[in-house]
């Protein structure tokens, strides 16, 4: 049982975290390659306030606002730079936050927190923790997409240029879409800290932050379900991988390239083929 | 007396050394169709940029209805009441032609993410785009995705558009490029009929014969200058325009 | 001394950089393609040199195997990953891309085992004064004659060969070439087995340096040489090649001055920013 808690516990964070990338990714469509950054700003800022007496639940305001105050920077940097530019600039950002916390004696360096309280109430309570974090989160990302917000995202991430032409505040509604998706690492991080009880700088690395860009992509960019798919489905695949541990990133890494190469449009396009096919229209 | 609905004062671009721009003006009063035409490299299309504020001029100013416009960004014109439709159709082809045009009628929601965020209900502006979109005799087709229909409807699309912003002032930007004959000719009709109290329309077109017959008023700019701004009749009459013409191309 | 001493040393890291950035702004300039797994070729070139020196005794027939051999499987990482991928968005093809690296790095650990391999004999040790009281090892300044001469053959060959010349006009005007009789396919193939033999001798270089090639070897200079490319201008080739000195230069003194705060790796990626911030679009625009 406590084995099944965990693996859903992970779930969940995965879920939070993939959402978060879509607001900025999907909707928005701002790539970034360092997503994992922000994910290790809550877990540090969480774990750090947690191991000084905070209750668990307080330290996500902090550890959301550090998130989205830094990404709030990075958010000023994606006006200047465009396209690739900017996919390398994130990526220069997960390097850069790894390589300030290596140097950080008070964020454990090359080592790292350990000892991070356990959550005061268990680990039941922190998959339902947990899984009510997704839910608000993704009640608010619904709230996005159905709205106008929604409305004007669509039209910023297709063409910036027009969008502007319809009078849409392209640098506002970018600057929220990294408010509001580093704020959802920042939570994501929170749980991961009390979920793992150990961060360290390899844990918010360049291959984590690919790892959740490709949760977004094999879901379908800007699809909230088939991001949740997803999502749910590459946390979980490690579990099924145990016995071919020794081939986990050999089959990660060929899964990335086959879903690529075959449904470049992800869970949901594969879902809306298939209904397509089904309804015999269009 | 009222100022003019746009009033351009001599107005000077410089991209790298080369003078895009020298010292160009004109003036659009209200309910006005203006007629802007000239050779290819006159530098029609850089006046349409700076009008709109997505090229700075290195001297002069924007006027509009006596406001001086020239400090403001893109998106601050289009909210003050100035709207472009581009020559280059960039149609948002993830979403229908319905849609298109109802985002543009999102007025405040569109210059504040927290306010869009507060409204979810897109029925008035779905409305409103329906009307427009009948009016450029698109009402047929308002849920075709972009891709499913032809050319000649996307550039009635971006005025349809353009429309939806509640402009004063219409900037298009050769509209009739890449029409058939009759279509061209619709489409003339259609901007013609745009003009009325609280809107004025420029309209930049290569199609001579089109922006003789509908334009009242012309204004000719020839290699970064004005040559001449007056009634239609007037101008054409003026030895140096039909230079340009006769020397430069039809 | 130290200065001189740190500007050598950067530009020695600089020459291998440019050998490793070749290849992606080539890549770049043709696809619009962030070529991630570049850097699986870099390590590959690495594991050939050190198991064909260790072999046939000659650190030169390995260099050239290496070179031959990772040239190869590059046209053939275009044939397999990037060319059924051409109408997609270009993010498609990355993601495609860092799979295949991922997947190649836990391939070369299968294959050589884990703790990497190392020469049983390095050559090129001896030790040359090049200035009074700096010396450097014959390894190190063969890295920059190695440099020197691919990089000046090949900017020879875009200047004076059919290919060199239809290969600059397609990075310009892919499709204008290709009306204009260029092979464009020829043209790619091309520059993918170039871009990837000189990867491959970055590969052997660095493995010689080190003497140790381990599987993840590739990942933190190929990263940099992308963080290279993007501060080159995307795409050219000029720009690349002042980044890739540049960056060298200032990881070497980074390292000694603000080593306490950033570490190396990321001390090329706040040069980055910073200059992204300043020039959106790279030091050198295309051209």
């Amino acid at each position: 049982m406590a084995y099944e808690i965990v693996v859903l516990t992970n779930m969940a964070i995965s879920i939070l975290f993939a959402l978060s990338l879509n607001v900025i990714t999907g909707f928005c469509g701002q790539v970034s390659l360092g997503h994992a950054a922000f994910l290790g700003i809550g877990a540090y800022t969480s774990a750090i306030l947690s191991k000084a007496g905070v209750p668990l639940v307080v330290t996500f305001i902090p550890a959301m606002g550090m998130a989205a105050l830094v990404g709030l920077v990075v958010g000023v940097a994606s006006l200047r730079v465009r396209h690739d530019f900017l996919a390398i600039t994130t990526m220069g950002v997960v390097f850069l936050f790894t390589g300030i916390v290596r140097k950080q004696d008070i964020l454990g360096g090359e080592i790292g927190i350990a000892g991070i309280p356990a959550p005061e109430f268990g680990r039941i309570g922190l998959l339902v923790t947990a899984l009510l974090c997704v839910l608000a989160y993704l009640l608010f990302v619904i709230r996005i997409r159905k709205s106008w917000a929604g409305f004007a995202f669509d039209s910023i991430a297709e063409d910036e240029d027009t969008a502007r032409l319809l009078g849409i505040h392209v640098p506002r509604f970018k600057l929220f879409a990294f408010l509001v998706g580093t704020a959802g690492a920042g939570l994501a991080g929170a749980l991961y800290a009390h979920q793992i009880r150990f961060i360290g700088p390899d844990s918010f690395g360049f291959v984590e932050s690919i790892s959740v860009l490709a949760m977004v992509i094999i879901g379908g960019i800007g699809s909230i379900w088939g991001v949740i798919l997803s999502a749910a489905l590459l946390s979980a695949l490690p579990q099924f991988f145990q016995i071919i541990d020794d081939f986990k990133l050999l089959v990660y890494g060929l899964l990335l390239f086959g879903a690529m190469r075959f449904a470049p449009d992800g869970i949901d396009g594969l879902l809306k083929r298939l209904f397509r096919r089904a309804g015999g229209t269009r | 007396m009222t100022p003019a609905r746009l009033s351009v004062n001599d107005v000077s671009v410089r991209f790298g050394g080369l003078m895009a721009l020298e010292g160009v003006g004109l003036e659009v009063g209200d309910n006005q169709l203006l007629g802007f035409i000239g050779p290819n490299g006159a530098g029609k299309t850089t006046l349409m940029r700076v009008i709109m504020g997505i090229v700075q001029p290195v001297s002069g100013q924007v006027m509009l209805d006596g406001q001086d416009i020239s400090k403001l960004n893109s998106v601050q014109r289009i909210h003050a009441g100035v709207a472009l439709g581009q020559q280059i159709v960039k149609p948002l082809r993830a979403m229908s032609l319905l849609d298109n045009v109802a985002l543009a009628f999102g007025g405040s929601k569109l210059l504040s993410p927290l306010r869009a965020l507060s409204v979810r209900s897109r029925a008035t502006e779905r409305e409103a785009a329906r009307a427009i979109l009948s009016d450029v005799g698109l009402g047929a087709v308002t849920d075709k995705l972009p891709n499913e229909v032809p050319l000649g409807y996307l550039k009635r699309l971006e005025v349809a558009r353009a429309l939806a912003l509640g402009p004063r002032l219409l900037l298009l930007d050769e509209p009739l490029a890449g029409l058939s004959k009759p279509e061209a000719g619709e489409m003339a009709d259609l901007i013609a009929g745009l003009p009325r109290p609280g809107l004025s329309v420029v309209l930049i077109e290569h199609n001579l014969p089109q922006v003789l017959r509908v334009c009242p008023h012309l204004y000719v700019q020839a290699n970064g200058r004005g040559l001449a701004f007056g009634p239609t009749d007037d101008v054409m009459a003026m030895p140096a325009v039909r230079k340009a013409y006769l020397g430069g191309e039809g | 001394m130290l200065l001189i001493d740190l500007c050598i040393q950067g530009l020695i890291q600089g020459a291998i950089y440019a050998l490793i950035a070749l290849g992606l702004t080539l890549v770049y300039g043709l696809l619009r393609i962030l070529h991630v797994a570049h850097a699986a070729l870099f390590t590959l070139g690495g594991y050939v040199g050190v198991v064909v020196t260790n072999g046939s005794g000659s650190f030169l027939l390995a260099l050239l195997t290496a070179m031959l051999i990772v040239g190869f499987v590059g046209m053939a990482s275009y044939r397999v990953i990037y060319k059924p991928l051409l109408m997609r968005p270009p993010l498609i093809a990355l993601i495609a891309s860092i799979g295949v690296f991922i997947a190649s790095e836990e391939l070369f650990r299968l294959v050589f085992g884990a703790y990497g391999l190392s020469y049983t004999n390095p050559p090129l040790k001896g030790q040359v004064e090049i200035l009074p009281g700096i010396s450097l090892s014959h390894a190190r300044i063969l890295v920059v004659v190695l440099a020197v001469g691919l990089l000046s053959g090949m900017g020879w060959l875009a200047v004076h060969t059919r290919i060199g010349i239809a290969a600059r006009a397609t990075v310009v005007d892919p499709a204008m070439a290709a009306s204009s009789g260029v092979n464009v396919e020829t043209i790619r193939y091309a520059s993918f087995f170039i871009g990837s033999a000189f990867a491959g001798a970055a590969g052997v270089m660095v493995s010689l340096l080190n003497n140790l090639v381990e599987p993840t070897m590739g990942a933190v200079p190929s990263y940099k040489a992308l963080a290279i490319i993007v501060l080159g201008g995307l795409g050219s080739v000029r720009g690349a090649l002042v980044a890739s000195l540049a960056l060298g230069v200032i990881e070497a003194f980074g390292t000694i001055y603000v080593g306490h705060i950033l570490d190396r790796d990321s001390i090329a990626f706040a040069f980055l920013i910073m200059i992204l911030m300043v020039r959106p679009q790279g030091l050198l625009a295309r051209g």
